[in-house]
C-alpha cells in the first residue's frame, strides 16, 4: 500500500506514512533473527550429524539434551532431518536456501581479485544483494549484518558508560579511509591469490566464529580481531569500524550511491532539534539533508524525530539543503528579518 | 588537500609494506599432512576460488572437515581440511553441492563419478607396521573402504593392497587399529 504522503508533490500535509517510524523496531527484529539463525544453524548441523549416525543411544547426557531441543525445533518442519535440514546452510557471507545460493558482493569482488578471472556461476550469487543495494543503498549494514547487531549494542553500552561518567572515545576520521581498506583488501587478495578481503570483514568473521565455537569446538583468530574492533568503537570512535574501516561497508556505500529509496527531511515540520544527528550511528547530517552514500536506511532518525519530519522518498539523489526547519527559531528569525526588509 | 595526500601516501606505503610479506605468508606451508575435501580444485586454484564461507563443514554429516587458523599460512586461513586419522570422508559429496564458488567441484554421488572425479590423496600401507603383514589377520582397512575390491583388495591373511583407483577418502587410515596407523593417505595436492 503506497502512502500518499511520500509523494513529494503532495505538499498539502507533510505527515509521513505512520508505519515508517516503527521500521526501526522491525530492523531490530531482523537483526535478531539473522543473529539467532547464525547461532541456531550450527546446532542444527550437530543434530543432523547425530541423526545421520543413528547415534542417540551413544550420546552423552548433554548431547542428548541438545538432540532433544533441536528435534523439538526442527520436527514441525522436516521429516528426515539428516537430509532436509541441508536446505538452509551458511551465513551472511555466503549461504544457500533450498539450493538458491546468495553471497556477499565483497565475497564476489574478493574472489575476482584473488583469481583475476570472472567465474560467473559464483558471481551471479551476488546479483540479488547487488540489485537490492542499488535500490536500498547500504541497507545490509543496518538491517542484516550480524556484526551491526553487536556493534549497536556496543554503542548503547558505550552510552551507558558515558552516563556513568566513564569517558568513551568520540573521535572523527575521514570516512573515505574505508575505501582505502577495501582497495587494500582487494590488492592483498590479488597478491596472495587467496580471498583475504573477508579476513577483516566483521560479518564474515562473526558467521565463521559462531560456527567454529559451536560446532568445531573453539574460537578462531577472527574473534580477537572482532573484540579489537569493539574496543576501538568504545575507546576511539563510536561505530568507528563501520564508519571508517569496514571494506564491505565501503563496497555497499559505493553500490548504493545512487540508491532510489532514501530518507529525506521535511523542512516544513522540522524544528531543528538535531535528535536525528545525535542518534545517527554513521555520523550523518539528517538535520541539514546530508545523508549521502553512507546512509544505511536504518530509520533510527525517523523513529526518534519528535515532529515526524523525516520520511522516505524515491529519488536517485539527496534533497539539496533545505535550510532551517520551519518550526525552529532560526527559521522564524529569518522570516522576521525578511518581513522587516520587505516592510522597509 | 594535505590530508588527502597524506592518506594516499599512507595507503600506498601500507600496500608496499604488506604486499611482499603477504605473498610470503600466503605461500608458507606447514608440514601438516591434510586433505582437501573431495572434488577440491588443485591447491593454488582452490585458494583462489575458496571464499572461506564454511558451508562445506556445516553440511558435512561426518564432521570430518576442519578449518585452518594461521598455522598453514595466511592464504589458507579459514579454508577446509581433513585429517584422515581424526575423521575420514564418507564421500557423501554434499560439500561440493553446497560450495558456492566450486572451489569444491560438484560431483554426483555415484560410483563412476566418484572414481573419476575425486582425487584427495592415495593410501599407502606400511608393511612393517601392518598386522596382516605380521601374520595377524586383520583386514579392518579393507572393510572400512567405501570402494572395496576397487581401491583396495586383500591377499593372503587379509594383507591389504591399494590400487591406483584409491580416491584418498581416509576411512582406512581412520579405522586402522595399529598405533601408529599402518595405512596412511598422502594428499595428491600439487
Amino acid at each position: 500500500m503506497a502512502a500518499p504522503t511520500i509523494n513529494e508533490g503532495a505538499a498539502v500535509h507533510h505527515k509521513p506514512f505512520f508505519l515508517w517510524r516503527h521500521l526501526n523496531k522491525l530492523r531490530w527484529l531482523t537483526l535478531i533473527i539473522v543473529f539467532a539463525m547464525l547461532v541456531l544453524l550450527p546446532f542444527l548441523h550437530i543434530y543432523q550429524t547425530y541423526t545421520a549416525a543413528h547415534a542417540y543411544d551413544l550420546l552423552s547426557p548433554g548431547e542428548k539434551q541438545l538432540y532433544d531441543v533441536m528435534e523439538s525445533i526442527a520436527a514441525p518442519f522436516v521429516s528426515d532431518p539428516a537430509e532436509d535440514l541441508d536446505a538452509v546452510k551458511g551465513n551472511t557471507w555466503s549461504g544457500s536456501f533450498w539450493g538458491f545460493k546468495i553471497s556477499d558482493p565483497l565475497a564476489a569482488l574478493g574472489q575476482v581479485a584473488a583469481s583475476l578471472s570472472l567465474y560467473w556461476p559464483f558471481l551471479l550469487t551476488a546479483l540479488v544483494p547487488v540489485l537490492a543495494t542499488i535500490i536500498f543503498g547500504r541497507f545490509f549494514c543496518g538491517w542484516i549484518c550480524p556484526a551491526t547487531f553487536i556493534y549497536e549494542l556496543n554503542s548503547n553500552f558505550a552510552s551507558w558508560l558515558r552516563w556513568a561518567g566513564i569517558r568513551v572515545g568520540n573521535r572523527r576520521f575521514d570516512k573515505r579511509i574505508k575505501y582505502g581498506v577495501l582497495a587494500l583488501g582487494l590488492i592483498l587478495s590479488a597478491v596472495s591469490g587467496s580471498v583475504l578481503a573477508g579476513v577483516v570483514y566483521p560479518p564474515a568473521i562473526i558467521g565463521r566464529e559462531i560456527y567454529y565455537t559451536i560446532a568445531q569446538g573453539g574460537l578462531g583468530a577472527g574473534t580477537i580481531f572482532f573484540l579489537g574492533t569493539l574496543l576501538f568503537d568504545i575507546l576511539v570512535a563510536r561505530r568507528g569500524f563501520c564508519r571508517y574501516l569496514c571494506p564491505g561497508g565501503a563496497l555497499y556505500a559505493l553500490l548504493g550511491r545512487y540508491r532510489l529509496v532514501r530518507i529525506r527531511r521535511i523542512a516544513e515540520t522540522c524544528n531543528d532539534c538535531a535528535k536525528c544527528n545525535v542518534v545517527c550511528e554513521f555520523d550523518l547530517d539528517p538535520l541539514r539533508d546530508g545523508f549521502g552514500q553512507e546512509c544505511n536506511n536504518c530509520t533510527a532518525c525517523i523513529a526518534i524525530c519528535p515532529t515526524d519530519a523525516l520520511t522516505f522518498t524515491i529519488r536517485p539523489s539527496d534533497y539539496p539543503e533545505q535550510g532551517p526547519g520551519h518550526l525552529g527559531q532560526l527559521y522564524r528569525k529569518q522570516q522576521a528579518t525578511e518581513d522587516t526588509d520587505a516592510a522597509s | 588537500m594535505e590530508r588527502r595526500t597524506f592518506l594516499q601516501a599512507l595507503v600506498a606505503s601500507a600496500v608496499a609494506a604488506a604486499a611482499p610479506s603477504t605473498a610470503a605468508l600466503a605461500a608458507s606451508r606447514s608440514s601438516l599432512r591434510y586433505l582437501r575435501p573431495p572434488g577440491a580444485l588443485q591447491e593454488q586454484e582452490f585458494l583462489e576460488h575458496c571464499i572461506h564461507c564454511g558451508q562445506c563443514g556445516e553440511i558435512c554429516p561426518n564432521r570430518c572437515i576442519n578449518y585452518f587458523g594461521m598455522e598453514n599460512g595466511l592464504g589458507s586461513i579459514d579454508t577446509p581440511y581433513i585429517i584422515p586419522r581424526e575423521q575420514g570422508c564418507i564421500l557423501c559429496m554434499k560439500c561440493g553441492e553446497v560450495c558456492p564458488t566450486d572451489a569444491i567441484t560438484e560431483i554426483e554421488r555415484d560410483f563412476e563419478a566418484i572414481l573419476s572425479g575425486v582425487d584427495m590423496g592415495h593410501a599407502r600401507v606400511d608393511e612393517s607396521l601392518c598386522l596382516s603383514f605380521q601374520g595377524k589377520t586383520c583386514g579392518v582397512c579393507y572393510r572400512a573402504c567405501p570402494l572395496p575390491d576397487v581401491a583396495i583388495y586383500v591377499g593372503r591373511l587379509e594383507q591389504p593392497h591399494v590400487t591406483d583407483e584409491c580416491v584418498g577418502c581416509g576411512l582406512c587410515e581412520r579405522s586402522c587399529i595399529q598405533l601408529p596407523q599402518a595405512i596412511r593417505v598422502f594428499p595428491t595436492r600439487a
